[in-house]
């Protein structure tokens, strides 16, 4: 029953555990039919199955008629595998949405569709519950990677036994990697132009199960589902998969958007970002393709736009990263045409305060003191500190978790020196699966209604068009000007500059309806209308029409997902 | 398995034990067991219908599969060509062959069933043909568009038209699919052309050679002037938006669908909205990624006497010279077996074609892949020094008149058209133009299909082609192998080994009484201590680069132990290759 739902969820106290949760494939899936059960205004649909089997679900969330031509709004959570908390905010938006809470939400159901993919990548998802811990960032086709002639034969293991997968710093004459001088638990890329040489390979943890002196570097999944879309797919990397689509969550995602023209803008929760850092305008624009997160420069000011109102409701956003290539949200905006806008709910922050000077001792433990090989050289780095010295990110959010106390210290585990069976003298250690994803758990119900603040904003911004100053103006004894404005009051326009130039989003259809009898002297029965701008911009269409009954006329506007008109014209005689 | 250095001259000899039977391809040859008019062209039905012809006489060698259906409903059938006799398809090197994925471009599916029908009326009676069923298996879809092959028989149309597949596809973007399709107004199952007199008012006029053809008015006016328009192809508004025949059934390529540089539909038309998305095309990819021994493709189309590789677009580069030199080889030979054909860079000489077929079984796969142009009207007058007598309007009506009694052309006529009022219809017939006229079927069928024998003749095989053993003393022992490849394609091509396409190819060694030490592969044929030694597992030697084509490589391992040593190669695209000798005596 939707009200009682709606007050039960509205008299939770908010209380140590909050109200975003983060659940495993079968507890969501039975939420989310739950959802559907209780409220009229939720639909729920299996869009497909991931490649392990698992069900991808969809939600529709909207009062009144589906295929009313009003706009859809999709937004896609815990598509990169470790955003497994932005399926938690997912699920509370529904959630929110669902329960009708304030005027806001009302208005943005009774206008607007939300269709809303909680888990699109529920395979990778399903680790976050498994143990050992770990991130699974790679869920698809396995490819021979190390190129013995045998696929998948050396993955990631717990080797210490510690319930979690982290990593390992494996010392070797070979290796690149070195320690961040200005935090040595923090693992940097040696630099070989500067004449720094490297000390470790650093490697997932794992054991070296085919003795090839490498440990897991072959691991059974290497396709990343999002990396698996067509926009700037990397073809031969493993990452990308054999084909774009070829990752059912993929395919699965895209059969969705296309199944709905409706969808008139695209919201990601995951790594990539076009919302803190917004998008600017491509150098060039005669190029087939766009690095992300460029887009055309009609778009631009729109765009950034959308991203600053963003960032008035989530004041705290954190930058992107990980790779675009091949990504959904630049699928969405490259080849659909659609505003694609991405955000990361969260991330260690960068910019957290350094502790004061006159406590030398505090970065060099308590795991860089296990670290033999590092030993003395904090002291020696601080010594030799240049201005151009920055510190690396890791070591810039190691400054945060060191200074956000006991309950976030799970986020680094100290190197500690480990014996490994096939690689001997190790250190096992590094950031913690999901550190870096899962926000502090006193942030985590702020952070979701931050995001249903912004929904509700979007949904306000999303094409809608109208029909305006309709007349009909006498030329002769039955002979009529018909004239009609259509507009679009929204922030953004009908189509994008890259929907137009993708010709995915189908024009607005003007239809002038006609009596038996009438007949059309001047002009087009059907107008197609491909570009209309956001913002009050208008277009005046007009036909000639010979009739008796003027008033009998009627304009017909219709779009996929910028809303239906009618209009009868005022008779101007 | 035995070394097949000692299996070939068993080949040679098992033929002739019986009396030979079947076509030999000569002109006094004996009856084929199936007899087959290749004299004309089958609807998609009776494609399959020849098939199964073949498959119940030789039950044995042909099977088919079926690997989806298309957007219509009809199966798509894979019909497997081998001989389990001499091992399992998935064990030999395999040769793909298809047909049609134009929908107009029929003659492709009857050269797919002619490679079929060819090899195996003669496996029994030639050993060149034996040789190559045993050797390999042969993976043939006839058709990858049946359902615009079945429209193309059924439907009026253009030989132009019935390219797309018939997925529903708003093609004018006005909300309604596929509902302004061209009309046959005259009932004769072809799309021709609409003229309109208009007295000093047009923009062309009759010839004078021959007043079935128009001309066009010179654009410096002299006083002349032109009596007719030209109203384009036949057709009606139907769904009253100004324009005649813009959306018709499907509207996309099959062939701009496959996933190496593929482009998205504002750049290239037909795409689709992501690779693969047509059903026609997803079957296919999956059976080929689930068959890694194909090693040699070839997409049947029509038309223009060509034969095409990749690269599709010029933002590609070049392809890997190594395997140039295997193109060149092969297609320049098909220069010669295809007269008037010509061997052709897609984008360099045709135009550019992202996301194509054969550039993906090239480009993602590996794999030497050829697409065949098969027919071109320079066929007509088959002399090919006149280039001014290749497909002029004139030469085609003298070629109409007097080889076909005007059969090809549809003569113009009245017809009254709602919207253009009284005008003439006419033009040449679907079937003329993009495939051969009757009589010419057969040479091109045959012609083509013997040229994608040839590519599959020179899939790689690889055999031992010696191993010497020398004793180094106490009990050590060096094992040199010499791995030959006599084909023109290597095991792995130089794109499969830039990009690390599938499975590395592997050089193995093993006893049963056998530690062995170190091994590599040799860089010197004259200094065996040049050994590019192998890190680790010296038993197993993995390559990227495997075996070149008319070539070898020679393996060399340090081993410790007594009694009989197998060296073995193994990778994905030819048959496991090894050799058994004693360690001393």
């Amino acid at each position: 029953m939707p009200i009682l739902a709606s007050l039960l969820l509205a008299a939770l106290p908010a209380a140590q555990d909050p109200a975003v949760e983060l659940l495993d494939h079968g507890a969501l899936t039975q939420r989310l039919q739950r959802l559907a059960r209780e409220h009229d205004t939720v639909e729920l649909e299996e869009i497909g199955r991931s490649r392990g089997g698992r069900a991808i679900h969809a939600l529709r969330i909207a009062s009144g008629d589906a295929g009313d031509g009003r706009p859809a709004l999709l937004v896609v959570a815990n598509l990169d595998g470790p955003q497994v908390f932005s399926s938690g905010v997912a699920l509370r938006l529904a959630e929110r949405l669902a329960a009708d809470a304030d005027e806001g939400v009302a208005e943005l159901l009774a206008t607007t569709a939300v269709l809303l993919v909680p888990r699109a990548n529920p395979d990778a998802a399903e680790a976050r519950f498994a143990a050992p811990l770990r991130e699974a960032v790679a869920t698809g086709a396995g490819v021979d990677t190390d190129r013995d002639g045998r696929e998948g034969e050396d993955g990631p293991a717990d080797v210490d036994g510690d319930g979690r997968i982290t990593h390992m710093r494996v010392p070797d004459p070979e290796g690149t990697w070195t320690a961040d001088p200005a935090d040595p638990r923090a693992t940097v890329e040696a630099d070989a132009a500067k004449g720094q040489p490297g000390r470790w390979k650093l490697v997932v943890e794992g054991r070296d199960a085919d003795g090839d002196e490498e440990a897991s570097e072959d691991p059974a999944a290497d396709a990343v589902v999002n990396r698996n879309f067509p926009a700037g797919w990397r073809e031969h990397d493993a990452s990308a998969g054999a084909f774009p689509g070829g990752e059912p969550a993929a395919r699965a995602l895209m059969d969705h958007v296309l199944a709905h023209p409706e969808i008139a803008a695209v919201l990601t929760w995951g790594e990539l970002d076009s919302l803190v850092e917004p998008p600017r305008a491509a150098s060039k624009e005669d190029g087939r393709e766009i690095p992300w997160p460029g887009v055309m420069k009609a778009d631009a000011p729109r765009l950034a736009e959308v991203a600053r109102r963003y960032r008035e409701l989530v004041p705290e956003g954190a930058k992107g990263s990980g790779q675009d290539a091949g990504s959904f949200q630049r699928w969405i905006y490259q080849e659909r045409g659609l505003p694609s806008l991405a955000a990361v709910l969260w991330d260690v922050p960068l910019d957290a305060k350094p502790p004061a000077p006159e406590e030398p001792e505090e970065p060099g433990e308590p795991g860089a003191e296990g670290d033999d090989g590092a030993a003395g050289e904090p002291a020696e780095a601080r010594a030799k500190k240049k201005p151009d010295a920055e510190p690396s990110d890791d070591a810039k959010r190691l400054i945060w978790i060191d200074g956000a106390g006991e309950d976030e210290a799970w986020r680094f585990v100290p190197w500690t020196p480990f014996e490994h069976p096939e690689l001997g003298p190790v250190e096992v250690g590094g950031f913690a699966p999901y550190a870096r994803t899962e926000p502090p758990r006193d942030r985590w119900d702020a952070i979701a209604d931050e995001q249903l603040a912004f929904v509700v904003a979007l949904g306000g911004m999303l094409p809608r068009l109208a029909l305006a100053e309709c007349t009909a103006r006498a030329l002769g004894e039955d002979v009529w000007e018909v004239e009609v404005a259509v507009t679009n009051d929204a922030l953004l326009p009908l189509a994008t500059a890259a929907g137009l130039r993708a010709r995915t989003v189908r024009p607005a259809r003007l239809r002038l309806q006609l009596a038996d009898g009438d007949a059309l002297l001047a002009g087009r029965p059907q107008v197609l209308v491909d570009a209309l701008d956001g913002a009050g911009a208008r277009r005046v269409e007009r036909w000639l029409v010979r009739t008796n009954d003027p008033a009998g006329l009627s304009v017909q506007l219709d779009t996929d997902g910028a809303g239906r008109a009618a209009a009868t014209p005022e008779v101007q005689r | 398995m035995i070394a097949l250095l000692l299996a070939a001259p068993l080949l040679a000899a098992a033929p002739q034990a019986e009396a030979p039977t079947g076509f030999a391809g000569t002109a006094a040859g004996r009856a084929p067991q199936v007899e087959i008019a290749w004299n004309r062209l089958y609807d998609w039905d009776e494609v399959y219908g020849l098939l199964d012809r073949l498959a119940a006489r030789w039950p044995d060698l042909l099977s088919f599969e079926v690997i989806g259906q298309s957007s219509e409903g009809r199966d798509l059938r894979v019909y497997t060509l081998n001989d389990p006799a001499t091992g399992a398809p998935e064990t030999k090197p395999a040769m793909w062959i298809d047909g049609n994925v134009h929908g107009n471009e029929v003659q492709g599916g009857e050269a797919v069933v002619y490679a079929a029908w060819y090899l195996l009326e003669n496996r029994d009676s030639n050993e060149r043909v034996r040789a190559l069923v045993d050797g390999s298996a042969f993976y043939l879809l006839p058709m990858v568009n049946p359902d615009g092959r079945a429209s193309w028989f059924r439907d009026g149309h253009s030989p132009h038209s019935s390219r797309t597949g018939r997925h529903p596809w708003d093609s004018d973007r006005d909300g309604l699919v596929d509902e302004d399709e061209a009309n046959d107004l005259d009932g004769d199952g072809s799309i021709v052309q609409m003229r309109k007199y208009v007295p000093g008012e047009g923009t062309h006029r009759i010839s004078a050679d021959d007043p079935r053809i128009l001309e066009r008015v010179p654009a410096n006016d002299r006083g002349i002037r032109g009596d007719w328009i030209l109203l384009g192809s036949e057709g009606l508004d139907d769904d009253g938006d100004g324009r005649v025949n813009e959306d018709g059934v499907g509207g996309y390529d099959m062939n701009r669908a496959w996933p190496s540089l593929w482009r998205a539909g504002h750049v290239q038309y037909g795409a689709g909205p992501y690779p693969l998305y047509w059903p026609e095309t997803r079957a296919i990819a999956s059976f080929i990624l689930d068959h890694p021994n194909i090693a040699g493709v070839q997409s049947f189309h029509n038309a223009g006497g060509m034969i095409l590789r990749g690269p599709g677009a010029k933002d590609f580069g070049d392809y890997p010279r190594a395997d140039v030199r295997v193109y060149d080889s092969i297609g320049q030979d098909g220069e010669r077996m295809l007269p008037f054909y010509r061997y052709m860079v897609i984008w360099k000489d045709l135009y550019t074609v992202y996301g194509g077929f054969v550039t993906w079984t090239y480009e993602g796969l590996g794999i030497v892949s050829f697409t065949n142009e098969l027919w071109t009207n320079s066929r007509l007058f088959p002399d090919e020094s006149d280039s001014s007598r290749r497909s002029g309007s004139a030469d085609r009506h003298f070629f109409d008149d007097n080889l076909l009694m005007g059969a090809g052309f549809v003569d113009w006529h009245p017809y009254e058209h709602p919207l253009y009022g009284p005008i003439e219809i006419g033009g040449f017939r679907k079937d003329v133009g993009r495939v051969p006229p009757s009589f010419l079927i057969e040479e091109m069928l045959h012609r083509n299909a013997l040229f994608a024998l040839k590519h599959a003749a020179e899939m790689p095989a690889v055999r031992v082609d010696s191993v010497t053993v020398e004793d180094l003393g106490a009990g050590l022992w060096a094992v040199d192998a010499v791995f030959r490849n006599d084909r023109l394609i290597p095991t792995r091509t130089a794109r499969a080994a830039e990009k690390r396409v599938g499975r590395p190819d592997a050089f193995t060694i093993a006893g049963p009484d056998l530690e062995v030490l170190a091994g590599g592969v040799r860089t010197d044929r004259f200094r065996p201590e040049r050994v590019e030694l192998v890190e680790r597992e010296p038993a197993r030697i993995v390559s990227e680069s495997g075996v070149p084509g008319r070539g070898e490589v020679r393996v060399r391992w340090f081993v410790r132990g007594a009694g009989p040593v197998t060296v073995g190669w193994t990778g994905e695209k030819a048959r496991d290759a090894s050799a058994t000798v004693p360690l001393g005596d």
